[in-house]
Parts: structure tokens; C-alpha cells; sequence
């Protein structure tokens, strides 16, 4: 259940039946961010794999002392582009991997153009998909609905990933959707189609419980991508984004030419794989930690190696103070930034207010507080604005909202109409009357209980109080709670045992903060495997924009026109 | 840091983790854990504790934070607890689902291709067939015959103008027919395939194509015979006709097809320089990947001042390994660079290719070579030698102390068990030598009744007990067997050690007082040896408890060396004392009086290194006890103490040698100059080859590093004592300046310029010790 390292494992497969010599590795522009979040350049080239080059790069030369290694997706223009490029071969041997499930008549097409017989191998390999973290992968679409409906291109991509998924996890999965997403229900019903045409690839060793897809909708929380992060992953995510595991850190003021993208894998950086979940008060004294570690072995400007005592403990601590050097000049870069914006835009305050809109129910302080930091020339205006859309989405149907007054007083801060609109374009996406659950007070017994018992302790730490809804479904999942009548099962067969092997998928995106969510129950519930997945990660700027991308917006002046309409479909 | 370069505290084993005190066994640490830590119960407490230690310990180990992943973090992360499995840690997975299309893929090549190398193989087996005999001997309506026999002909009216340029054929633009596919065209379009082509394409596809050849081969060779027969008669026409003695005329398609086939293979055999010193450097990688973790090995063990290996060999492992870095170094370069100084220059994707090459190479060597610790000096190994003889020694008398009590204790564990397995006769916890008539004490089989030929007491008790195992097993005592297997166990660990101490104990007297003193003091020691016994024999009268002993035992085993006398009494004093009765004092003292002049010539070596051990078995175990009767149990104690007492001369002079052997080594060493340096300052260093400029780089002349190899200190003044000794730090200088000089390399590798600063600074420091010392020499 690892994707990481099943992504890996297709990698490594491909690069050594390959053969010893110097080899050639030739990607497409999403097989190559695919291999890159798995494989660090000093790693494949320790596997003769010098060269990585684009297929529909012109401007190859032909080098017949190299071995290719092809790694496409098999799409028209890869084939069409593999189909030249064997017609003129550049390399002597090819090894071709699709990373899904290619057509009979597109092979047949490509060995008619192998005339020279080039060709050694064609195979399909399932990592048709980014894998983020052992747990946690994504498709890196931005914007795969339109309206409420799916993009019929992103669904067919989405599909081909999830069914890549299952593939090289071997899992034959029962399937289980949020009712209430009509996208939800379609994606399962593609995968489903795919597992029955496909039924002789997913014959898999049958497991005592068959694992378990489960189909989630963005809109079902739209609350958790809205809010700020302070564990070091999800925050670096949302202030700084994180874009296959590179940070981009140009826009950081004073930054040093070496240090303008950062790349932060948990694979191969041991500092990043301790401390991404760990909270950004954690991480500041690990950092100094590491820091004060480095001065220590830091060769200084004026120390003389005089004595040979000196010359032999330098020499002894050189390889691993230049293994440190680089790592702490990245972290300590990045959790500098970090702490800049933190206090350039208030963070802390805004955090705390955000806080108190997503877990609590008091709509007179929260109202108070969001009035009151807008106010405040240090909050960003869009800051500003994702306060009064938690407020929108919390307080929609309160009898005393006072939404109008926010956005007047949005305006007034002078905050741009885009971010005005989407505060009604987010309610659009994710309001109550798209919700299937509740998001914000507890349905049973022992969740009242919970939050009371929660409200008598008090809370122990004020940023980190939101618990994503995700963590509630896949409790109730893991327990085997979790209703039917909101998340059915595709077809008729269903689970009688707690299910083990969990994949879950979040259209519209997942975020950094429900991996989190997913490694803590992986880690508490023993027994029970969850990997997330989602067509893309979001943090609060991607998600406005995949809203935005939805379209949703336009119609928000037409409220009761959409409300009626949603009602005719429930 | 500082702790854990003080090798002092670097403590391991079986430490208690409360109060760090250094247990020797399961066994002990677990009794020391009941007495003394049973008032402090709280196991959540204790764990937690130990956790922490362990957490500390691993963070000064491996110089990083950041795992308090172990405790939830103090701002409520309660999610953070243990019994679920971290993602990282999932249990490995097979290769996931794959399908291969290669099958359908050759099928459909197969479909497409076969026309195409059908085409090909016809051509150059009837190529075979025209140029199987030789043609130049052959008369040319005979040749004419076997080419018509090869392919049909097309005939001449069939085809009235050439098909490739249209022109009419008539009596001056004649027809031409191709000998490989039989077709028509006009001389303009004729081409010629040479003997010399067709020879390499046919010999090529021999191989390949043998199978097909073969049953066309057959009537060819008929063919051949029978114009043998013929053609001596018509030779003189032959020169009349124009003919192709060494070419084959073709039409252009054909001749295209197997020009070709030629490109193919010419493809296949040609390799450019490139790969040939790629697959050089491939072959050095392997050597290295070979080599290093052997010479690792060594250097280890020899900075930890361990004699398993020689200094010399491990240096003779260092060189070899560095040429071959030098070599990958030398090779990636060239590979680097080739072709950039071409006119077209080259592609930059080739030039992308061997920067990558080059920088993968340099990545090895980084990773290699910096793990390649440096090896001690002849002077540092001498104390790394005597500082481990040391610890060893300290770690020895801490866990001898603890094996003591813990033996003791065993004992009396499990001396109850067996009371209580046995016949339930509740022996003394004392441990009194087991009754020998009793059926269920076993009983030492024959071969330990050998003792007297067996030196070493510790092998003694390990027959004995292998054979109360065999016993016991015998009897179906499971229980019994298991505890004695224990017991085995513990003393074979204990032989072991006893055996390297052995070792250690060899070079240690090698740094002791001069001989005379020790005769001096052998003298001295023989006459209170004397008075002694005699209080010894007045003191075994008065039997004491061996608690007593054993608490008056721990101080002189501290110093075993200094107070091997008392000790001795001691020993003896625990002897006699647990069997008032059945030893009489009078029977004891004869055998100490007889045995040190029986044994005194015997293997000094081993009664030495027994000393220690002696002293701990007859006073510890049960079963030695038994033996108390046998003379030679008694003789070995006094024997070892004898040796103790006088280090004879026998000893020293065995272990001369040992030290002339080191002499040598080190004037072996001395001539062949600087092992570390030599291979590199003649030889120009690949790591100096780097263009960047340097101040003081090594080859630049008046440079006092140059000097090393021409005028080489060690030779001249090898004999003069204080002055090698400067020479040493001398070498170590010149070796720390490579290490510096690598790590230069190396961070240039990475672009890390201000570290190249400070390390050049570094550099050039130390040329300035190295030549102030070499003018002060001088």
C-alpha cells in the first residue's frame, strides 16, 4: 500500500532489465514529474541512466551507444511521437513502458513502424500517478468539474489514474461513493467499468476483506482547504506551495541564486521526513537544534588548524558537516520565510480566528473577531477574505448573518472584487445545500459528548483545533459505521467485515492537512492500511482557483434559481 | 560531541539503565535490576526513562533532532501514539501489476518486417552462391551458367527500355542483368558490388543465416564440381568477354538494400571512445566497490588499536584503492572532455552525457572515497595499542567485579534448582562440591580427568560441562540441561574474551619494566611468596565465609598486577576454606610448594593470561570445587601467579620478536618513504588537475611539499629517535594535507566556494607547519 515505493519499484524494474551500459531515460511531461517525485537525480544516475529526455523534445541527437528507456503515457501524441522516433531510431535498443493501459491497435502501429528492429520490450507499468508520500498521491489536475459535473477529459485522466492506482497496489477494490457528488458516483462507475473490461489484469490474490475505494467530493468540506496550516508540510504548502516536491523560493526576498527552488522529499531528506507533520513551534527549536549542530562542525573563517589533534577531528567531521550544510541551509531558509510571513501577515491571529469559526458555534465572538481583524491593516486582503468565506460557510443559515456587512466591510478594506465574488462562489461550491453530512454540528451521541467534554477542557491548542471531516468518515469507515444511505456501495455487493486495506479519493483535491488526518489513523489503528489520494493538493490559493475553475460563480447572483435546482435533484 | 570523542564514556553492553552501571550478562544486569531497582517498580516510570536515554543517545549518535516523534508533541497532539503502523514502515510489496505486449508487438513486426529481411537474406544468399567459387579462374560462359542458375534471368524481350531511366535498349545501350534478383537495366544504372563487400556482408549473415543456407548450399557445391571439370578448358575466351573478376553486377534496389545491411552492421561493431572508457570506468567502479569495504574493515580495526591486521598491508589496501579513485577520476575526466576541442563541436546533448558521466563518477568517488577513513600512524597505532589495552583492562576489572556477584548469584540459583530437581537435598548455598557418589550430580566424563594436560582451566570447565550436559541430557533433565547450557555459554564467552586478552596481554608486557628490574622484583617476590604460605597455611586453619573473601577479592583484582601475591592467598584461601573437612591444610600446601616448580617451565604465554580467570574460577564456580583434590587444579593457580610474580625471562625474550618484527616493519616503512604520500606526488594528483587556480598548488615549483619524494626525511635520518618521531607528525601532516586536498576537490565538486576558502586556508597553513618543521629538521 505504499505508492511511493510501488512507483519506485516500476522505476527500478524498468532501469535493470535494461541491462548494464549507459542508458537513456525518455519521458513525457507527466511521466517526468512521476519519476522525479520517486527518484533523485544522484540515485538513477548510480543506475547508468545518464540522459533524460523529453519525447517530443526535437532536438535529439542520435547516440547509438545509448540504451532508451521509454516511459510514456500512452496517449495519441506519444505514440505518434514513439512512431517517428523508431521510424529514425536515435538509440540502438528501445525498452517502451506505458504507464496504462494502451490500445491493441496503437501497438500494432508502433510495430509496424520498427522496422529496424529496435524494439526490446513493450510493456505496461501502472505508475500513472504522483506519488506525494507513502500515503498520499495525487493527479496534479487543477479543475476537474465543470459546474457540478465532471470535465469529460479530466474524468477519463482521473479514471486511468485511480485504475493505475489500484494496479500497482494490486487491489481489486469494492467501491463506495458520497451520495450526494454526482461526480463522486460517476468516477466510481468508470473505474468500475475499467476493473470489468480489464477484469483479467485485476485478478489479483484474494484477500480475506477485499480492500475498499471510497469516492469523496471537495464540496463535502470545502472548510479544510480554507484554512491556514501550522504543521511544517501542510504550512510550507500553503504559504509557500509545493509543487512536486519543489519549493519555489525566488520570491523570497534576498535569496541566494542556489537556494531559489528548494526540493523537500521526505525520501531522501531525513530533517524533512521527522519533522513534516510535526507543528511549526516544533520545528523552530529542531531547526535551532540543527543549526547550533552545524555551527559546531562549521569549519571557521579563523580557526587555524594548528595542532594535528585539530586537522584530525576537521577531517573526521568534514563528510558530515558537508552532508549538513546543504540540508540546513534549505530548512533554514524555508522556516525562516515561513516565519516571516507569519508575522508580516498576523498569521497567528488570523490562524486562531479561523480556528474559531471551523470548531466552534459562537457566532456572536466569531463575528466580533472577524470584524475585528478586518480592521487590521496587517491582514492581507486575502486573509481577509478567506475569514468572511469561513464565516460564510459556517453561518449560512444563521438567523443573524451578517454576511452582507462583511463583504461592505471587504470592500471598504479595499479588497479586490475577484476575492469578493469568491466568497459566494465558495459557498456556491461547498454551501449547506450541497453538503451531504453536516459539517459543523455533530449528528450522534458520542460526538456531542466529545465536543461538550471538548468545550469543558478547553482546548489545548488554539491553531490546531479542526479535525478534518475526513477524519470523522474514515473513523466511522474503520469502524464500520460509516451510513450507507450516504455512502453507498457501487453494485450490489457490500462489506460485511471492517475493511482493511482503505483507498480513499477526494475529487476536487485533497489537502496536506487530511494526509496528516491519514497518517495519524494509519499509525493508531492497527490493522487498517489508508492511502489518500486526490486529482490534485490543494492549499487555500489552488482551491479558490479550482472553484473559480468550476464556474460556479456566475451563477451565485441566481441564488435561488441554483437553490431550487439543487432541491429538483435531490 | 565532546563525549563521544572521549572514548571514555563510550560505553556499551549490558548497562543498566538506571544507574549505568556496567553488567556483564543478561543474567547480571537482570539480578543487579531485582536487588537493586526493585523498590523503584514503576515500569511506565523506568520506560520512560529508558526511552529518554535511549532518545538522548541517539540524538548525540546521529547529530540530529527532530525524532520526538516518540513523545506526543506538548501542544496536544494526541493522535501521536503508538499501535498503529507508520506508512513508512508498511510491510513490503511485490512489483505491482504489469502487462507485457511484446508478444503482439513481434507478431505484428514480424508481419511487417519479414517481407523486408526476406528480401535482404534472399540477396545475400545468392551473393553466397556468386561468390562461393573463384571467379577469376573460372571461364566466363561457365560463370555465366551459375549466375543464370542463382536467380532466373528475365529474358530480353520482355523488357525494351531500362525500368530505372526509361531509356531504349538497343545495340550500343545493351541490357544488364542483376545477377542478385535477375532483372534488366541499362549500363548507366548498372552498379557494381565488390568481392571485398560481399564478402563481409555474406561471412556476416553466415551465422545468422545458416539455416537458411544450408540446403541451398548442397546443389551449389554440385554445381562447383562440375565446373571445376570444365572451366580449365575454355579459360582463354574469357578475356575476350568483359568480365567481373572481383565485382558483381546488381540493379540499384538491390545494391541499396544490402548497402543497408552493411550500415546495420557496421553500427553494430563500431564502438565509439566514449564507450570504450565508459566500460573501463565501470570496470574501476567494481574494483573499488570490491576493495574499499576490505580496507574499511582493516582501518577500523587497526584505529581501534586491534592487531588483526598489519599496518602494512591496510596502507598497501589504501594505495591500491586510491589509484584506482585516481584512475575513475583520471577516466571521467577524459570522457569529460572528449571531443570538445573538435571542430563541429560536439551536440550538447553528448556534452550533457559526459558531464553526466563525469559528475555520477565524481559522486562515487565523493561517497567512496570520504568514507575511506585515514589509517593511523606507526606512533599513533603504538598508543591507539596501548590506550585500547587500557579501556580493555578497566572494562575488565569493572566486569570481572560484576561477574562475581552475578556468578555467585547464579550459582545459588542454580544450585537450588538442581537441589531442587534432584533428590531435594537442600545443598549449602556455598555451593560444596557435589556429591560425587550421588547418582544425579554429574559427573566430569573421562576426558576432563585430563586436566592435567589442559593448560587453561576455563576449557577445563567447558568439558566438564559439556559433559553434565550430555549427562543431564541423558537423564531427561530438560531443565537442568538448560541451565547448564547457560552456564556453558557464559564460560565459552568468557574463553573468548580470555583469549583476546591473551593477545592484548602479549603486547602489553612488551612496554613493562626492563628485565633486570623484573628479576629484581622476582627475587623480591619469591621470598614473600615464601612468607606467604607460610601465613597462608596459618590462615586456612581458621576456614572464613566466602562472602568475606569474595568482598576483600574485589580490591585485588583491581590491580591484579601490582598485588599478585595476595591475591594468590586469597585464591588459595578460598580453596581450602569452603572444605574444612575433607582438604586437609597439610595436603594443600605440598601440592602449592611441588606445582610451581612442575609448571614452571611450562607455556608462559597461556599460565599467564590465566591469572586472572583462575582466581575468579576457583572461587566461583561449583564445579571447580570439586577438583580441589586433583593436584593439578591446585598447580595451575599457583603456576599462573608464579608467572605473575616473576616475568621470567622467558617471557620477555619471547616477546622480542615480536618487537624486532615491529622494528623492521617500521624501517621497511621508513625506506619506502610516505605510504600515504608517495603514490601522490609523483604521480601528478588527479584531484590537483582541476584548473581552478590555488594559491600554493601542490606541482608549482619551490612548493616544500614537492620536496617529499626526492628528499625523503625518513631515509636520511631513520637511526635518530626524537628526530623520527617528528618525522611522524611530519607524515601525518603530509596526509592530512590529501584528506584537505580531496575535500577541496570535493567541494568544488558541489560549488560550495566559501568552503574551498576556508579549507585552501587550511591548506596553505598547514604547507606552512610542514615547512617550518622540515627547516627545522634540516
Amino acid at each position: 500500500m505504499n505508492v511511493v515505493f510501488a512507483v519506485k519499484q516500476y522505476i527500478s524494474k524498468m532501469i535493470e532489465d535494461s541491462g548494464p551500459g549507459m542508458k537513456v531515460l525518455l519521458m513525457d511531461k507527466e511521466t517526468t514529474g512521476i519519476v522525479s517525485m520517486v527518484y533523485t537525480q544522484s540515485e538513477i544516475l548510480q543506475k547508468e541512466v545518464y540522459l533524460f529526455e523529453r519525447i517530443d523534445s526535437q532536438n535529439r541527437e542520435v547516440m547509438k551507444h545509448l540504451k532508451a528507456i521509454c516511459f510514456l503515457r500512452p496517449t495519441k501524441e506519444n505514440v505518434d511521437y514513439l512512431i517517428q522516433e523508431l521510424r529514425r531510431p536515435k538509440y540502438s535498443i528501445y525498452f517502451i513502458y506505458f504507464s496504462n493501459v494502451i490500445s491493441k491497435s496503437d501497438v500494432k502501429s508502433l510495430a509496424e513502424a520498427d522496422e529496424q528492429e529496435v524494439v526490446a520490450e513493450v510493456q505496461e507499468f501502472y505508475g500513472d500517478y504522483i506519488a506525494v508520500n507513502p500515503h498520499l498521491f495525487s493527479l496534479n489536475i487543477l479543475g476537474c468539474c465543470q459546474g457540478r459535473n465532471w470535465d469529460p477529459a479530466q474524468l477519463s485522466r482521473t479514471t486511468q489514474g485511480l485504475t493505475a492506482l489500484l494496479l500497482s497496489l494490486k487491489k481489486c477494490p469494492m467501491i463506495r461513493y458520497q451520495l450526494s457528488s454526482e461526480a463522486a458516483k460517476r468516477l466510481g462507475e468508470c473505474v468500475k467499468q475499467v476493473i470489468s473490461k480489464e477484469y483479467e489484469l485485476f485478478e489479483f490474490r484474494r484477500t480475506e476483506v477485499p480492500p475498499l475505494l471510497l469516492i469523496l467530493d471537495r464540496c463535502d468540506d470545502a472548510i479544510t482547504p480554507l484554512l491556514n496550516q501550522w504543521t511544517y508540510q501542510a504550512m510550507v504548502h500553503e504559504l509557500l506551495g509545493i509543487n512536486n516536491n519543489r519549493i519555489d523560493l525566488s520570491r523570497v526576498p534576498g535569496i541566494s541564486k542556489d537556494l531559489r527552488e528548494v526540493v523537500l522529499s521526505a525520501e531522501n531528506d531525513e530533517f524533512y521526513a521527522n519533522n513534516m507533520y510535526l507543528n511549526f513551534a516544533e520545528i523552530g527549536s529542531n531547526i535551532k537544534n540543527l543549526m547550533e549542530d552545524f555551527q559546531k562542525k562549521k569549519p571557521k573563517e579563523q580557526q587555524k588548524l594548528e595542532s594535528i589533534a585539530d586537522m584530525k577531528a576537521f577531517v573526521e567531521n568534514y563528510p558530515q558537516f558537508k552532508k549538513m550544510s546543504g540540508t540546513v541551509s534549505k530548512h533554514v531558509t524555508v522556516v525562516g520565510e515561513l516565519s516571516r510571513l507569519v508575522s508580516e501577515r498576523n498569521l497567528l491571529e488570523v490562524s486562531e480566528v479561523e480556528q474559531e469559526l471551523a470548531c466552534q458555534n459562537d457566532h456572536s465572538s466569531a463575528l466580533q473577531n472577524v470584524k475585528r481583524l478586518l480592521q487590521n491593516p496587517k491582514v492581507t486582503e486575502f486573509d481577509a477574505a478567506r475569514l468572511v468565506m469561513l464565516y460564510a460557510l459556517h453561518y449560512e443559515r444563521h438567523s443573524s448573518n451578517s454576511l452582507p456587512g462583511l463583504l461592505v466591510d471587504l470592500r471598504s478594506k479595499g479588497v479586490s472584487e475577484k476575492y469578493r465574488k469568491l466568497v459566494s462562489a465558495v459557498v456556491e461550491y461547498g454551501g449547506k445545500r450541497v453538503r451531504g453530512s453536516d459539517l459543523f454540528s455533530p449528528k450522534d451521541a458520542v460526538a456531542i459528548t466529545k465536543q461538550f467534554l471538548k468545550g469543558l477542557k478547553g482546548v489545548e491548542n488554539v491553531y490546531t483545533q479542526h479535525q478534518p471531516f475526513l477524519h470523522e468518515t474514515l473513523d466511522h469507515l474503520i469502524k464500520g459505521k460509516l451510513k450507507e444511505n450516504l455512502y453507498p456501495y457501487l453494485g450490489p455487493s457490500t462489506l460485511r467485515d471492517r475493511p482493511q486495506d482503505i483507498i480513499v479519493f477526494v475529487i476536487g483535491g485533497a489537502t496536506y492537512e487530511e494526509a496528516l488526518t491519514v497518517y495519524n489513523l494509519n499509525r493508531t489503528t492497527p490493522g487498517v492500511r489508508i492511502v489518500l489520494g486526490g486529482t490534485t493538493i490543494h492549499n487555500t490559493k489552488s482551491f479558490l482557483e479550482e472553484v473559480l475553475a468550476s464556474g460556479l460563480h456566475s451563477r451565485s447572483r441566481e441564488s435561488t434559481q441554483a437553490t431550487s435546482r439543487s432541491a429538483s435533484r435531490r | 560531541m565532546s563525549s563521544l570523542d572521549d572514548p571514555g564514556e563510550v560505553r556499551e553492553g549490558f548497562l543498566c539503565p538506571l544507574c549505568l552501571k556496567d553488567l556483564q550478562s543478561f543474567y547480571q544486569l537482570q539480578s543487579h535490576y531485582e536487588d537493586e531497582h526493585s523498590e523503584d517498580r514503576d515500569v511506565k516510570g523506568q520506560i520512560k526513562n529508558l526511552v529518554q536515554k535511549a532518545r538522548k543517545a541517539k540524538n548525540k549518535l546521529l547529530k540530529r533532532e527532530g525524532d520526538d516523534r516518540v513523545e506526543p508533541g506538548a501542544q496536544g497532539y494526541e493522535s501521536f501514539s503508538y499501535g498503529g503502523v507508520d506508512p513508512y514502515m508498511w510491510e513490503p510489496q511485490e512489483l505491482g501489476a504489469v502487462r507485457s505486449h511484446l508478444s503482439d508487438f513481434k507478431k505484428h513486426r514480424a508481419a511487417r518486417i519479414d517481407h523486408y529481411v526476406v528480401e535482404v537474406n534472399k540477396l545475400i544468399i545468392r551473393l553466397e552462391k556468386l561468390t562461393a567459387f573463384d571467379r577469376a579462374n573460372t571461364e566466363t560462359s561457365k560463370i555465366r551458367a551459375i549466375e543464370k542458375s542463382v536467380v532466373p534471368w528475365v529474358s530480353d524481350q520482355d523488357v525494351p527500355f531500362c525500368p530505372d531511366c526509361g531509356n531504349k535498349f538497343s545495340i550500343r545501350n545493351r541490357r544488364h542483368h542483376c545477377r542478385l534478383c535477375g532483372s534488366i537495366m541499362c549500363k548507366k544504372c548498372m552498379e557494381l558490388i565488390g568481392l571485398p563487400l560481399a564478402n563481409k556482408l555474406t561471412s556476416a549473415s553466415k551465422d545468422s543465416l545458416s539455416t537458411h543456407t544450408s540446403p541451398n548450399q548442397s546443389p551449389n557445391s554440385v554445381h562447383g564440381s562440375r565446373r571445376g571439370s570444365i572451366s580449365s578448358m575454355s579459360s582463354v575466351s574469357s578475356v575476350l568477354d568483359e568480365k567481373d573478376d572481383d565485382r558483381i553486377r546488381c540493379c540499384l534496389h538491390c545494391k541499396d538494400k544490402l548497402l543497408k545491411r552493411e550500415q546495420q552492421m557496421d553500427e553494430k561493431e563500431h564502438t565509439p571512445d566514449i564507450v570504450k572508457l565508459y566500460e573501463k570506468l565501470r570496470l574501476c567502479m567494481e574494483k573499488v566497490d570490491q576493495k574499499a569495504p576490505e580496507y574499511i574493515r582493516m582501518a577500523a580495526s587497526l584505529n581501534a588499536g586491534e592487531t588483526t591486521y598489519s599496518l602494512e598491508h591496510a596502507n598497501d589496501l589504501r594505495v591500491e584503492v586510491q589509484k584506482v579513485y585516481e584512475l575513475i577520476d583520471a577516466l571521467s575526466k577524459k570522457i569529460l572532455t572528449l571531443g570538445l576541442n573538435q571542430d563541429p563541436s560536439p551536440h550538447p546533448n553528448t556534452v550533457r552525457l559526459q558531464r553526466m558521466i563525469r559528475y555520477s563518477a565524481t559522486l562515487f568517488v565523493q561517497e567512496k572515497l570520504l568514507g575511506l577513513m585515514s589509517l593511523p600512524t606507526k606512533e599513533q597505532f603504538e598508543e591507539l595499542k596501548k590506550k585500547r589495552k587500557q579501556d580493555l583492562e578497566q572494562k575488565r576489572t569493572m566486569e570481572r567485579q560484576a561477574a562475581l556477584e552475578s556468578r555467585r548469584k547464579l550459582e545459588e540459583r542454580q544450585s537450588g534448582l538442581a537441589s531442587r530437581a534432584a533428590n531435594g537435598e537442600v545443598r549449602s548455598l556455598r555451593g560444596i562440591p557435589a556429591p560425587l557418589r550421588k547418582a544425579e550430580g554429574w559427573l566430569p566424563l573421562s576426558e576432563g580427568q585430563g586436566q592435567s594436560e589442559d593448560p587453561d582451566p576455563l576449557l577445563q570447565q567447558i568439558y566438564n560441562i559439556t559433559s553434565f550436559i550430555r549427562q543431564a541430557k541423558a537423564a531427561g533433565r530438560t531443565d537442568e540441561v538448560r541451565t547448564l547450557q547457560e552456564n556453558l555459554r557464559q564460560l565459552q564467552d568468557e574463553y573468548d574474551q580470555q583469549q583476546t586478552e591473551k593477545a592484548i596481554e602479549l603486547s602489553r608486557r612488551q612496554a613493562e619494566e626492563e628485565e633486570l628490574q623484573r628479576e629484581q622484583l622476582q627475587m623480591l617476590r619469591k621470598r614473600e611468596l615464601e612468607r606467604e604460605q607460610e601465613q597462608f597455611l596459618a590462615a586456612s586453619v581458621h576456614p572464613r565465609t566466602r562472602a568475606l573473601d569474595l568482598r576483600e577479592v574485589v580490591p585485588f583484582q583491581l590491580e591484579p598486577s601490582r598485588a599478585p601475591h595476595s591475591d594468590l592467598a586469597y585464591a588459595l584461601d578460598q580453596d581450602s576454606s569452603p572444605v574444612p573437612g575433607s582438604a586437609a591444610p597439610g595436603t594443600l600446601s605440598p601440592g602449592c610448594t611441588l606445582a610451581p616448580i612442575r609448571l614452571w617451565s611450562g607455556p608462559p604465554a597461556l599460565s599467564q593470561s590465566t591469572v586472572p580467570q583462575q582466581s575468579k574460577k576457583t572461587s566461583l564456580n561449583p564445579f571447580d570445587e570439586e577438583d580441589l583434590s586433583s593436584p593439578a587444579e591446585d598447580a595451575a593457580s599457583p603456576a599462573a601467579t608464579e608467572t605473575l610474580l616473576s616475568p621470567s625471562a622467558a617471557v620477555t625474550r619471547e616477546y622480542n620478536p615480536f618487537e624486532e618484527d615491529a622494528e623492521e616493519e617500521e624501517a621497511a616503512e621508513l625506506g619506502a618513504g610516505n605510504p600515504f604520500t608517495d603514490p601522490n606526488s609523483p604521480a601528478p594528483n588527479p584531484f590537483d588537475e582541476d584548473d581552478h587556480p590555488r594559491p600554493a598548488s601542490p606541482p608549482a615549483p619551490g612548493n616544500p611539499f614537492e620536496e617529499c619524494p626526492c628528499t625523503n626525511p625518513f631515509e636520511v635520518d631513520s637511526d635518530s629517535g626524537t628526530e623520527a618521531e617528528e618525522h611522524i607528525e611530519e607524515e601525518l601532516l603530509l596526509q592530512q594535507i590529501d584528506n584537505i586536498k580531496a575535500y577541496i576537490f570535493d567541494a568544488k565538486q558541489c560549488g560550495r566556494m566559501d568552503e574551498v576558502e576556508v579549507l585552501t586556508e587550511n591548506l596553505r597553513e598547514l604547507k606552512c607547519t610542514l615547512a617550518k618543521q622540515k627547516g627545522g629538521s634540516n
